[in-house]
């Protein structure tokens, strides 16, 4: 093989390497929070209230962060296409709503109201209560992590 | 005993204000661009909505990272370059059902909705109309409509690389199932 066929079979080699990478990243799913580290550990009540305190402050600290909330469970929303646990409190309307990543819902099998339990997912925001309805922090692509019966 | 009766009235008419009020936290809004090179499609399931079932006044508020996309690139561009979610966090739509006294909301049935308002997006506001359905089953209320934004109109870019591969009419879809506000 001489020496310009081996450039001419580089070149190749790079262009394919180069598509198949352009290809896969254009394809990429957003990383499964089942194999994801998370960033920080917190609170349900704490997170409420970090964010009631000062959200300006607390969106820049949580922001983008991938989040393990320990909580009581207040409600669930098992409809064929929400699957939302919310945590919190019930003498409170503000919380923290958990959106199941659809690919996982198995992990909330069994929960009930009262469940003491832990979530892992992607910090969305804080949707501060400006319809009377409470404040609530939310989680996307959420996987339960451990439940503990109360 | 005048002001436990003052009282008696307030906590009267509070109360029958409350029961006015019908809201949901898991409302849903679809959009959809479709382009001959590429369809975009994201969904929203943590869709927030107040109707006030006297006055027709009615509210949504959406935090924009909330919209997921199947393919993780374009929920990055869409939050990072489109809307910008960082800078501009929330959406929301203030407004009122223009033929909310046609609407029998003790009744079970669809009744066609006429609503304007004003949608803020991208830290744009406009004005907007659109037509929905308002169906009553059960002492839930649904809200289902389906109208068009155009980017420009909240000064949503779309960088040349990518322009036509993203619509500058994007399809927008509403169903919210509201309960009582208790």
């Amino acid at each position: 093989m001489n020496r310009r066929s081996i450039i001419v079979l580089a070149v190749l080699l790079i262009l394919v390497i180069a598509a198949i990478v352009v290809y896969r990243e254009y394809n990429r799913e957003n990383a499964d929070m089942i194999n994801t580290d998370a960033d920080a550990h917190v609170q349900a009540s704490q997170l409420i209230a970090a964010f009631e305190k000062n959200d300006s402050v607390a969106n820049l600290d949580y922001r983008n962060k991938i989040l393990i909330v320990s909580g009581t469970v207040r409600s669930l929303d098992t409809s064929s296409d929400h699957h939302t646990i919310v945590l919190g409190d019930s003498s409170s309307m503000s919380s923290v709503r958990c959106l199941l990543d659809t690919k996982h819902i198995q992990t909330a099998e069994g929960l009930t109201i009262g469940t003491i339990v832990r979530i892992k997912g992607a910090i969305t925001g804080f949707k501060k209560d400006e319809l009377g309805i409470g404040s609530d922090v939310e989680l996307n692509r959420c996987v339960v992590v451990r439940s503990l019966q109360n | 005993m005048r002001f436990v009766l003052l009282l008696l009235i307030f906590g009267y008419v509070a109360n029958a204000s409350a029961q006015n009020r019908y809201f949901t936290k898991s409302g849903k809004i679809n959009f959809y661009s479709k382009t001959s090179l590429e369809d975009i499609e994201a969904n929203h399931r943590s869709v927030s909505c107040v109707l006030d079932t006297k006055t027709g006044a009615v509210q949504f508020a959406v935090l924009m990272k909330g919209f997921e996309f199947r393919k993780a690139l374009m929920q990055e561009h869409f939050n990072e370059n489109y809307v910008e979610s960082d800078k501009f966090p929330n959406g929301a739509f203030k407004g009122e059902v223009i033929n909310n006294s046609s609407i029998n909301y003790q009744k079970d049935g669809t009744y066609p909705a006429q609503v304007k308002g004003k949608l803020t997006i991208h830290g744009e506001t406009k004005d907007v109309s659109t037509t929905g359905k308002i169906e009553v089953q059960g002492g839930k209320i649904q809200l289902l409509s389906d109208f068009n934004i155009s980017l420009s109109d909240y000064k949503i870019s779309v960088p040349a690389v990518v322009k036509d591969k993203v619509s500058q009419t994007i399809q927008i879809s509403v169903d919210c199932l509201l309960e009582p506000l208790k």
